[in-house]
């Protein structure tokens, strides 16, 4: 590692290796020239402070897929390899890679895109420039268009926020705060050009998204990491606005420390999708239940040629083909319309992007159909509000239980939105026992929960305390200060959805009962 | 419609940003024009409020020349109205928006404050692209650092089309020195500007003197010319009725009929 930006930016020895080993393809690549692709890391030894102090505030308003990573890192890599004879090697070969904790694939490329080029040329003084305009960027505020001043121009992006309707147009929306005829505008921060990115394995649609709802591990063998990055990014994005929630690497090598852990096959698989360039992970990931193999993109006639589904027996470590290598059966059948509809784009030439958005917006209505139902279930389990009183503990949120959501789906099942046909029950039985069920309930429990302490919050602010604290001891007043105090510093910590006006009177509440105590017990409550 | 509901999204600008009336020269003997009003299509265009597709306009101003003559402290003291006795070089470079209303119109000037520092000049050009304005600065108090403002010049004019930027020679520090040396230095520094076809104005970051008169003229220069071009660009395309490509449906073609209307209409 050259040189490392900002200086005081602290990584572990570990995180080192990894990083240098994952910023150049581990295979040979006969390419030359400037390739860019990106990878995941995990974050190794303890936890370290993060720069903003806000990452609560960004992560409950940003959309789940785009929260902030607290145990990751993603590297953003922009590589160059040319013929040099001055070089020992006779290559010039040098990465420059961007880090972050933030998911923004587009933006962070794009950015790179402007500046390693200057970089090789330039220097250290090019780091140090940019990065100080880097500095004084506003933090990332989701719903806002940020303008960001860079090596001479400014680039316009919007940061997605959760109350955005799921998939109005971000084209759309940058039109109309477009105030600058200048700017660089990217239409998102994040999303990746879905059709370049499936276009071998378009005909294959729904086995993939089923096999990232499920969170099933995955290898995808691509002759590049700029291909395997954006193949492994593509199927992650897909559940979208589910979030996937297992590990993911774009770009995966033999020199990295989960090398080990991922390969053993002591036991199962995990629950990854990894993207890989060299050959012999076939022979060490041969257990694993699904390989999807991809080759240089081959055209017959106008169409993108489509990989075939193969059995796992036909692996050669040596000379594998392409296809997508796995016993796995679909639950629900394909969407012949759809494949039509693409297949259609394709002879009239219609551009990417509208492609592309044909096939989000299908794989949206899937994941919506498959979760509503979900969504509806639990929202039933929350209690009532008269349920809730001030004077008593929240009431509990009732338990998930499965039968009795499956029992829900024969009047309001996804046959209700979606006309895919198939095994839709065998399909949320699988679901329930991967990590993105176990996720998406985790998520959804908490704000439930945190519904229930804002809704007990308001209760009690709302509750006549002169009344109630009449006929009470001392001992039950001063519990009462307490746990109200703790209940304001709670919902101000964790950003309940209370109203500032209910926390100001709750605190003069606590001004109020504390007045009423004789005086050497105010001091005491006062100075805790 | 779409463009009045724009205006409310931004909080209006400050009094001491608006311009009406064209505002006046340093000196006749280093000036970019002499009229004293807005060019009579600008005036009519602004009244009509018939400025073109984009809500609003922006333009790219540079500003370049030796280390510590006091670039950010022009630049500070326009845009924060503030003033920092300790010197801080600039790291690469720094960037400000300024909003400005001129002749009803909202106009922008994105202030790029580049570096004078000798192991910044290697990046500097990335930073020229696209400069509708280009200011080199000097220190009144320091003779040789207007020799150098022609290097500069041609540094940031090399990355640019020719006759495409307005330029402006700028003499800091004038509370600094005595009205007589002043003069002096005016004379050589007029010279200068006629040869680098610049305006020249003489301030004074500390005393802010001139500042904003200085930073009003190049904000209302910039402005007459981008809505000319503008205007240019739209008569341009109001000649090509008939051709079948006035109107033209971008973006995403998924979207629905209304939005592509919407999108469309202004």
């Amino acid at each position: 590692m050259q040189l490392v930006y900002p200086y005081d930016f602290r990584l572990t020895e570990k995180e080192k290796t990894n990083i240098c080993y994952l910023s150049f393809p581990d295979s040979y690549s006969g390419g030359l020239g400037d390739t860019q692709f990106s990878f995941r890391l995990r974050q190794s030894g303890g936890q370290r402070n993060t720069r903003f102090g806000e990452d609560g505030e960004y992560n409950t308003e940003a959309p789940l897929t785009l929260q902030r990573e607290s145990a990751h890192y993603f590297g953003y890599v922009y590589f160059r390899q040319v013929k040099d004879s001055s070089m020992k090697r006779g290559y010039f070969q040098k990465s420059l890679v961007l880090v972050s904790r933030l998911p923004y694939v587009n933006l962070f490329q794009s950015l790179l895109q402007l500046i390693a080029p200057e970089y090789f040329d330039k220097l250290e003084p090019c780091l140090e420039a940019v990065c100080n305009e880097i500095d004084q960027w506003l933090p990332p505020v989701p719903g806002q268009t940020l303008n960001l001043p860079v090596m001479g121009i400014v680039i316009q992006v919007r940061i997605p926020s959760r109350v955005d309707k799921p998939g109005s147009s971000p084209l759309k929306q940058i039109n109309q705060e477009n105030l600058l005829p200048a700017p660089l505008v990217l239409p998102s921060v994040y999303e990746l050009d879905l059709f370049r990115c499936f276009q071998p394995v378009l005909i294959h649609i729904q086995m993939l998204w089923e096999l990232m709802l499920l969170g099933e591990p995955v290898v995808v063998m691509a002759p590049s990491p700029a291909i395997s990055s954006e193949m492994v990014l593509a199927l992650t994005s897909c559940l979208a606005p589910l979030k996937y929630c297992c590990d993911y690497r774009p770009y995966f090598t033999i020199h990295d420390s989960e090398f080990k852990e991922y390969t053993t096959r002591t036991q199962a698989p995990p629950n990854v999708v990894v993207g890989v360039t060299n050959p012999f992970f076939i022979k060490t990931l041969q257990h694993w239940p699904h390989l999807l193999r991809i080759g240089e993109l081959k055209m017959s006639g106008d169409f993108p040629k489509q990989v075939k589904v193969k059995k796992l027996t036909k692996l050669k470590p040596l000379d594998t083909k392409p296809g997508i290598y796995t016993s796995y059966k679909t639950f629900l059948h394909k969407d012949k319309t759809l494949i039509k509809r693409l297949l259609k784009g394709i002879q009239r030439k219609r551009p990417s992007e509208v492609q592309s958005a044909l096939l989000r917006r299908h794989l949206l209505e899937l994941t919506q159909s498959f979760i509503i139902p979900l969504e509806h279930y639990i929202a039933s389990l929350m209690p009532l509000q008269k349920a809730i009183t001030p004077w008593k503990n929240p009431p509990q949120i009732r338990p998930f239980r499965q039968e009795d959501f499956m029992k829900t789906l024969e009047h309001a099942g996804p046959q209700l939105t979606c006309v895919l046909r198939g095994d839709w029950l065998g399909l949320y039985r699988r679901f329930f026992r991967s990590p993105n069920f176990d996720g998406w309930y985790r998520q959804r429990h908490k704000e439930m929960t945190q519904k229930l302490e804002a809704l007990h919050l308001e209760a009690i602010c709302e509750a006549d305390i002169v009344a109630w604290m009449k006929d009470k001891s001392e001992v039950e007043i001063v519990d009462l200060v307490l746990k109200l105090r703790e209940k304001l510093v709670r919902a101000r910590c964790h950003h309940l959805p209370v109203k500032e006006e209910t926390l100001q009177r709750g605190g003069l509440y606590i001004e109020t009962i504390i007045g009423s105590l004789p005086e050497d017990l105010q001091a005491v409550l006062h100075h805790p | 419609k779409m463009k009045s509901s724009l205006m409310h999204l931004v909080p209006p600008v400050s009094r001491d940003r608006i311009i009406s009336h064209f505002p006046k020269w340093y000196t006749p003997e280093a000036c970019l024009q002499f009229k004293d009003h807005f060019h009579a299509q600008v005036r009519s265009a602004c009244q009509q409020r018939n400025t073109g597709t984009v809500g609003l306009k922006i333009s790219k101003v540079v500003v370049v020349g030796d280390l510590y003559v006091g670039k950010t402290s022009l630049i500070n003291r326009f845009c924060k109205d503030s003033f920092d006795r300790d010197y801080k070089a600039t790291i690469g470079v720094d960037f400000e928006i300024e909003r400005f209303e001129i002749a009803g119109v909202p106009y922008n000037l994105q202030i790029w404050d580049t570096a004078g520092q000798e192991k910044f000049k290697c990046i500097a050009s990335a930073y020229y692209r696209g400069a509708e304005v280009i200011i080199t600065v000097f220190d009144l108090a320091d003779i040789q650092t207007l020799d150098h403002t022609k290097q500069w010049l041609e540094d940031a004019l090399r990355e640019n089309e020719p006759g495409s930027s307005f330029i402006f020679l700028v003499g800091t520090k004038k509370d600094l020195v005595s009205g007589a040396a002043c003069e002096r230095t005016e004379l050589d520094a007029i010279r200068f500007a006629n040869e680098m076809q610049a305006e020249y104005w003489s301030v004074s970051a500390k005393t802010g003197e001139n500042v904003k008169e200085f930073f009003s003229r190049v904000a209302a220069l910039a402005f007459e010319q981008s809505m000319l071009k503008e205007l240019e660009k739209s008569y341009g395309r109001m000649a090509q009725i008939g051709a079948g490509n006035l109107i033209r449906i971008e973006g995403n073609s998924l979207e629905t009929p209304e939005s592509n209307a919407q999108a469309n209409c202004c």
